[in-house]
């Protein structure tokens, strides 16, 4: 390659970096927000049925404890897509690969560039959408029993005020932490 | 003299029967009401409540009544109007020493009162002593919660389904 293109990227490392990148695509981010948001709102009826705390006195506490343990929690889906991602698409590789040479053995015009290319956007998009979902399938139960054990069990003797803002604090956060890891 | 005597001895009998008709309630009929401890949750001790009132075939009001269970005596509190012959009993003792089945309390005058007291003194079967009614009471036992409690299940199933995505993940990951 000369010149003027030396810093362009081409399409297959674009797909390649696009395969290793932490970034999130606006619905996949809105995905996780969405369900983040839900999966934090769940102790507010926890706290306002079971542990007997007024929802209109405690509106402030509730609303705060949602808005972070919807960012934590959303953080955590990203992380652990990320991680899964590439785990995936190396998994999900041949299988893909398969399919997509079956679809296109027809097509006799198409280059082997061409269908290599068609082969990693597939993989791309096949192990992105079982990464985001997976990621949050297993933040929402590693969240829900770090809720339901911090607040039935190790805070179970405080009053249902701070019970809350620590066990969705603990949980929220210790999720978030365990998401950074590497395994 | 005579006639004076005869008087006396006239006017003694009289009293002696009033005496007698004022410190005892003959035929009584008792209505009563029970309560048990149902559950042992937030009960340390099993409790029998027992309400009832009396009614004497001779109309005696106000009378003191005692009563005795499982070998304790304890007075029955009167309730309710001044002389409307209305009492409560409260008895308890530990759950495992009260356990469900049909209970009998004796229930004593003052008269039954001192003859057991006697009994109690000098060592004697206390089931000689007549009473003046017994009432039944039927305890259904106490309930001492779910075996397993709600969170304890709530827990189990949210870790149930966190490591089997734990293990997917796992696999995921090899």
């Amino acid at each position: 390659m000369a010149g003027g293109n030396k810093n362009k990227l081409s399409r297959e490392e674009e797909l390649l970096l696009q395969d290793f990148s932490r970034n999130v695509s606006t619905k996949s981010s809105a995905l996780f927000y969405g369900n983040a948001l839900i999966v934090s709102a769940i102790p507010i009826w926890l706290f306002w049925r079971i542990h007997q705390m007024d929802l209109y006195q405690s509106a402030i506490i509730f609303v705060i404890g949602t808005i972070i343990s919807t960012y934590l929690v959303a953080m955590a889906y990203k992380n652990t897509k990320f991680i899964l991602k590439h785990k995936v698409a190396v998994k999900r590789e041949d299988a893909v690969a398969q399919e997509v040479m079956r679809k296109l053995s027809d097509d006799k015009k198409m280059t082997k560039k061409e269908k290599d290319e068609r082969i990693l956007w597939k993989k791309n998009e096949v192990a992105d959408y079982e990464a985001t979902t997976f990621s949050i399938f297993y933040n929402n139960a590693l969240y829900l029993v770090l809720l339901i054990v911090v607040s039935f069990y190790i805070l179970k003797s405080f009053n249902p005020a701070v019970n809350y803002v620590a066990s969705v604090g603990a949980s929220a956060g210790l999720l978030a932490l365990l998401s950074t890891g590497q395994n | 003299m005579a006639a004076t005597g005869k008087v006396l001895v006239v006017f003694a009998l009289c009293m002696f029967s009033i005496v007698a008709n004022g410190d005892m309630c003959l035929g009584p009929q008792v209505t009563s009401q029970t309560y048990t401890t149902p559950e042992a949750i937030v009960s340390t001790e099993t409790v029998f409540i027992v309400e009832f009132s009396v009614a004497c075939k001779n109309g005696l009001k106000n009378i003191n009544l005692y009563a005795e269970f499982g070998g304790k005596t304890v007075p029955a509190s009167k309730i309710g109007e001044p002389n409307g012959n209305k009492f409560q009993l409260s008895l308890s003792d530990e759950h495992k020493k009260l356990p469900s089945g049909n209970y009998q309390v004796r229930v004593f005058d003052e008269e039954g009162y001192a003859w057991l007291r006697k009994a109690q003194r000098s060592g004697e079967n206390l089931d000689n002593i007549k009473p003046l009614f017994t009432l039944d009471l039927s305890h259904s036992g106490v309930w001492s919660g779910p075996v397993l409690q709600s969170e304890f299940v709530a827990a189990m199933t949210a870790i149930f389904v966190w490591w089997s995505a734990y293990t997917a993940k796992s696999r995921l990951q090899q």
